[in-house]
């Protein structure tokens, strides 16, 4: 168990640092082509990896045919995600995004599909949920309503540091 | 309502990716699953950056080298989140990566690095944070 947070918490810390350097290579360059060289260098690294820890052992498995088509689905992600963000703006839609996620993982473990270890659905997981989902809004959405509500209460300063 | 369909579709791929790849990397292993998943789904981003005939990949010159292979961290992600999902399940996966994904993000945005525009925290994403590390005290009681 402590082991699985602390690399959860390594994990989130790296998806953290790549979403901030693929953002730098967004300005320039489009989000395909984005998304196509992090796979690509992903790809690299995770062969290079493999090949450290188990050398030739890494070729000698035995593949059904459907993880062959597991790629499509991070395709998948970067599609829906840039569309939501373009129709709702990125807070609101990376905010939807992360309440989905956790969602679908109760889900998921309630039902114990594709041979994932079934974990019994309780109220007090239920309870848990809803509140990592609020204070996902609130991380997400506080600074967008803080500053409408500063706006409201001082429009001069407002206008006078052009925000909005 | 075209964006709502369309994030809530992000997050269930998203989750439905941890699943797939906890579930191959149990039965070929780790870092085979890992360069499965990345293969083919670079193929599938290459064909769509020459179907769409992108050519902005002409820009990456300007791009600053460090910023460019951050793709490669990906072979950390992924194995930390499947050997994560093996051990405690998606949905306690999922809470502990948002939460040191946002912390992260927070200290970035507060301290500018990696050329970010320096943003300060707010109080109500401390509050935020602090919610979510309830809910996840809660889910594992």
């Amino acid at each position: 168990m402590a082991l699985g947070i602390l690399l959860a918490i390594i994990g989130g810390a790296f998806v953290s640092i790549q979403n901030t350097f693929n953002a730098n290579v967004k300005m320039r360059v489009s989000v395909w082509t984005t998304t196509a060289l992090v796979l690509l260098l992903g790809f690299a690294a995770s062969l290079a990896a493999g090949l450290v820890f188990e050398g030739a052992g890494l070729f000698s498995f035995q593949a059904e045919p459907w993880f062959w088509f597991s790629g499509i689905v991070g395709v998948g992600v970067v599609a829906s995600v840039t569309q939501g963000v373009q129709n709702l703006g990125p807070s609101r839609a990376i905010s939807l995004v992360m309440v989905s996620q956790i969602f679908f993982g109760l889900m998921w473990d309630t039902l114990g599909w594709f041979g994932l270890e079934q974990v019994p659905f309780t109220w007090q997981s239920l309870f848990g949920v809803l509140l990592i989902s609020g204070g996902v809004l609130l991380f997400q959405l506080g600074p967008v309503l803080e500053q409408k509500r500063f706006v409201r209460l001082n429009p001069d300063i407002a206008k006078a540091n052009d925000w909005q | 309502m075209k964006g709502i369909l369309f994030a809530l579709l992000g997050g269930f791929f998203l989750t439905f990716q941890s699943v797939a790849n906890a579930t191959i990397s149990n039965q070929i292993g780790s870092w085979q699953a890992a360069v499965m998943t990345q293969l083919t789904g670079f193929v599938l981003a290459f064909a769509i950056v020459l179907m769409i005939r992108d050519r902005s990949y002409r820009q990456l010159t300007e791009v600053s080298p460090l910023y460019a292979s951050g793709g490669m961290l990906a072979a950390i992600v992924l194995f930390s989140n499947m050997t994560a999902v093996h051990i405690m399940g998606v949905t306690m996966t999922i809470a502990v990566f948002l939460i040191a994904q946002l912390v992260l993000a927070l200290v970035i945005d507060s301290k500018g690095w990696f050329d970010m525009s320096q943003k300060k925290i707010g109080r109500t994403q401390i509050a935020g944070v602090l919610m979510m590390i309830a809910g996840v005290i809660i889910l594992k009681l």
